[in-house]
C-alpha cells in the first residue's frame, strides 16, 4: 500500500488536528496551570506541522529510493488485499480461540497462512495438524498460559 | 569481590545455563531467517521470561539478541538478503566476498569480528555504568527529561529517511502513548469509550505488531527467496587473525563508534553499522575496493554493530531509557523482574549487574563455536520454507500477546500495529521511532509536566542546570542536524557546479 507523500501528510495533519482539539477539551486539574491537557496538545501541533512539511514534500531528499520492490502480481488476483489476511487471522483468533478452542483455532489460522504464502496441501495440512500442539504444549504446559480448550481439548 | 562471586555463582545456576544455551540457538536460528529480526526474536521471548529467574530472563535477551545480529550476516552472505536490519550496511560486500569464492572469509568475519565487538563493548559498560550511576544520581526531572527527548530525537536521526518522517514516526508513538489514564492527573484519554484502553496500549503487543506481523505480511506479497544451494564450507576461523592484524585499526574504530552509537539513547545497532561501513569507507587506504568483496568495512561494521548492542543497556540500565529498540525490551522485562532501572541499581544490586556482565562476555565467547554450528548448517536451515515458518510467527504472536496479559484485546492490538507497521514501512516512516516514541512516552510526559509544575510554569529552569543545559543543546542539536546536512550539501554542490 504505497501512498503519495501528501496523502500521508494529510493524514498526519488531520490526527494531529483531532489530538490537539481532542486534548484541549480535557479537564483541568484545579489549582494547577498544567493538566493532562498539555502533552496532547504539545504533540498534535507537532504532527500538524510535521504532516503539512511531508505533504509540501520536503526532507524527500535524506530518502533513500525504495529499492523496486516489483513483486509480480500473485496467482491470485487479490493483489495488495492480501498482506490483510495476517491481521484478519489475528481478528479471527481473537473471536474464535473462545468457543473453539487453542488447538482448532491456530490449526486453521496455520492453514490459510500457509497456502496464502503458497504452501502445496502437502506442506500445509501436516503443519496445520503438528504445530498447535506443539505450541499449546510449549505454552500451557511449561508457561502455564491459560489456553482455551474449546471444543478440542488438549490431551494433557 | 564478595558480589563479583555472588554474581558467578547467579550465572553458573543450571536455569541460567540451559537459558543461555536454548536462547542462542533460537537467536541463531531466527537471526539468520531473512526478515526475522534481532528485535522480533526478542520479542517473542518476552512471554518466555515470565517464568523465569530474573537473570535467567536477563539472559535470555542478552544472548539471543546477540546471537541474533551475528547470524543475520549469514543469509546476507550467502544470499544478499540481510538476516536482521544490522546487517544491511555491508551485505553487497559480504555477498560480493562469496561470489569471489571468499564465502569462508566474510563469515568467519562477521562472526570474529561480532565476537570482539561484542566483548568490548561488555567491557565499556563495565566501565563507563558506575561512573555515569554516580553523576545521574543527582539528576533531576529536568536532566530526565531531556535525555529521554534527546534518545527520541537520536531515533529519528537513523539513516536513510526522511528525518521529518522519524519525527512524525516519533510524535505518533508519543501520541499512542497518551492512551488511558497512566498520566499525571489519572484523567482518562483518548479511550473512545472503552474500557480495555483504559490501561494504555502495551508496549509489547505494539512491539510485536510492528515488527513481527508486518513482516508477514509483507511476506505475504514478496516472491520467496531463492534456495541456498547446498555448499562445503572451509575452515572458518583459518584468515581471520591475520585480518585482526591487517585491519586492527579498523577494527578498533568500529568498536570505538558502535559504543558511542550503543550509548546514545535511541540510536541502535542498525544505525552503528550503517556509520561503520560509511566511516571506513572514508577512512580505508583503498576505498576504491569497497563493494568488490574487501573486508576491510566488514571488519569495521560488523564489530561496530554488536559492540553498540552491549554499550545500548547503558542508558538503559542506568536511566529506563532504551539504547535502542531490543533494550526497550529488555527495560519492561527488568521492571517485571524487581529490577528497576536506575543508579541504585550499581550500588544495591552489584551482584545482579556484575551477572549481567558475565552474561555477556559468556555469550560472546559461546557465539563463535555455535556460530561455525550455525554457518555449517546454514543451508538446512535456511531451506525452511518460508510458507511453514511465517504461520507459526503469526501463532506465535497470537499467543506471546495474549500471554502479556491474558487478555484477548492484545491479540487486536497486535494486528492493529501489524497494519500500522506494514503502512508506515511501505511509506518511509521508520516503525523503530514509533516503537520509541511507544515506551518512552510515558516518561517524557511525566518529567515534562513534573518540571513544569516544578517551575511553575516557566521555561527557563529547564536550561539553568549545567547537565540539562547541555543535554539540551544536544537535543536541539540533534534536531538541526538534517538542516545542516542538507545546507552543507546544497553548498557543496553549488561549488562543485560553480567548479
Amino acid at each position: 500500500m504505497h501512498l503519495s507523500d501528501r496523502v500521508t501528510g494529510a493524514v498526519l495533519v488531520a490526527l494531529g488536528g483531532a489530538a490537539a482539539l481532542a486534548g484541549s477539551r480535557l479537564p483541568a486539574v484545579p489549582g494547577q496551570d498544567v493538566g493532562p491537557a498539555a502533552f496532547p496538545m504539545l504533540i498534535g501541533c507537532g504532527l500538524m506541522l510535521c504532516g503539512a512539511l511531508i505533504a509540501l514534500g520536503i526532507g524527500r531528499s535524506f530518502e533513500v529510493p525504495e529499492e523496486a520492490d516489483a513483486a509480480p502480481p500473485g496467482p491470485l488476483r487479490l493483489g495488495g488485499l492480501r498482506a490483510l489476511i495476517p491481521p484478519a487471522l489475528l481478528l479471527f483468533y481473537m473471536l474464535a480461540s473462545e468457543p473453539l478452542g487453542f488447538l482448532a483455532t491456530t490449526g486453521i489460522m496455520v492453514l490459510v497462512a500457509a497456502i496464502a504464502l503458497g504452501a502445496r496441501p502437502v506442506l500445509a495440512f501436516p503443519l496445520a495438524v503438528v504445530m498447535p500442539p506443539l505450541i499449546h504444549l510449549a505454552f500451557y504446559k511449561l508457561l502455564r498460559v491459560p489456553l482455551p480448550a474449546g471444543v478440542l481439548p488438549a490431551p494433557w | 569481590m564478595h558480589d563479583l562471586l555472588q554474581a558467578v555463582q547467579l550465572v553458573a545456576a543450571p536455569d541460567v545455563l540451559i537459558a543461555i544455551l536454548a536462547s542462542a540457538i533460537y537467536g541463531l536460528v531466527v537471526g539468520s531467517l531473512p526478515g526475522l529480526s534481532a528485535t522480533m526474536a526478542t520479542a517473542l521471548l518476552v512471554p518466555v521470561t515470565f517464568w523465569l529467574s530474573p537473570i535467567a530472563a536477563i539472559a535470555t535477551i542478552i544472548t539471543a539478541s546477540a546471537m541474533a545480529i551475528f547470524s543475520g550476516d549469514i543469509p546476507g552472505c550467502l544470499l544478499r538478503i540481510p538476516g536482521t536490519p544490522a546487517s544491511a550496511a555491508y551485505t553487497d560486500e559480504a555477498y560480493a566476498m562469496t561470489r569471489k569464492g571468499q564465502a569462508e572469509m566474510a563469515l568467519g568475519a562477521g562472526l570474529w569480528f561480532s565476537a570482539i565487538g561484542g566483548i568490548v563493548g561488555t567491557l565499556s559498560l563495565v566501565l563507563m555504568a558506575p561512573l555515569l550511576a554516580e553523576m545521574a544520581l543527582s539528576f533531576s526531572t529536568y536532566e530526565y527529561f531531556w535525555l529521554a527527548l534527546l534518545g527520541l530525537m537520536c531515533a529519528t536521526l537513523v539513516a536513510r529517511s526522511s528525518p521529518i518522517k522519524a519525527i512524525a514516526a516519533m510524535l505518533l508513538g508519543l501520541l499512542i502513548a497518551c492512551i488511558g489514564m497512566e498520566n499525571p492527573a489519572g484523567t482518562p484519554r483518548f479511550t473512545f469509550g472503552l474500557t480495555d484502553l483504559l490501561g494504555g496500549i502495551e508496549p509489547i503487543p505494539a512491539l510485536v505488531g510492528v515488527f513481527a506481523v508486518s513482516e508477514v505480511m509483507r511476506a505475504m506479497l514478496t516472491p520467496e527467496p531463492p534456495p541456498l544451494p547446498k555448499r562445503k564450507f572451509g575452515s572458518i576461523l583459518a584468515n581471520q587473525w591475520m585480518l585482526t592484524k591487517k585491519y586492527q585499526w579498523p577494527m578498533w574504530r568500529g568498536n570505538i563508534i558502535g559504543i558511542i552509537i550503543g550509548v546514545l539513547p535511541g540510536a541502535g545497532a542498525d544505525m552503528a553499522a550503517w556509520v561503520s561501513y560509511a566511516m571506513s569507507k572514508k577512512f580505508s587506504k583503498t576505498p576504491e575496493l569497497f563493494g568488490t568483496g574487501h573486508p576491510e568495512g566488514l571488519v569495521e561494521a560488523g564489530a561496530s554493530n554488536n559492540a553498540s548492542l552491549a554499550s545500548g543497556w547503558v542508558p538503559s540500565l542506568l536511566f529506563g531509557i532504551p539504547g535502542d529498540t531490543i533494550t526497550a525490551i529488555a527495560i519492561g522485562v527488568l521492571y517485571m523482574k524487581g529490577l528497576n532501572p536506575g543508579p541504585t541499581l550499581f550500588t544495591e544490586r552489584a551482584s545482579s549487574m556484575y551477572a549481567l556482565y558475565l552474561i555477556f562476555i559468556l555469550a560472546n565467547i559461546i557465539m563463535i563455536p555455535l556460530g561455525i554450528i550455525m554457518i555449517r548448517l546454514a543451508s538446512t536451515v535456511l531451506r525452511a520454507p518460508r510458507a511453514a515458518v511465517m504461520p507459526v510467527i503469526l501463532v506465535l504472536c497470537a499467543v506471546g500477546a495474549f500471554a502479556t496479559g491474558n487478555n484477548l484485546f492484545s491479540v487486536l492490538l497486535v494486528g492493529i500495529f501489524g497494519c500500522l507497521g506494514f503502512v508506515m514501512e511501505r511509506n518511509g516512516y521508520p516503525v523503530a521511532a514509533l516503537v520509541l516514541g511507544i515506551v518512552m512516552g510515558n516518561m517524557v510526559e511525566q518529567n515534562f509536566i513534573t518540571s513544569l509544575i516544578k517551575s511553575d510554569g516557566d521555561v527557563l529552569p529547564f536550561f539553568e542546570r549545567p547537565v540539562s543545559g547541555v543535554l539540551a543543546a544536544l537535543t536541539f542539536g540533534a534536531l538541526l542536524w538534517p538542516l545542516g546536512v542538507w545546507v552543507w550539501n546544497r553548498v557543496q554542490g553549488r561549488a562543485a557546479r560553480a567548479a
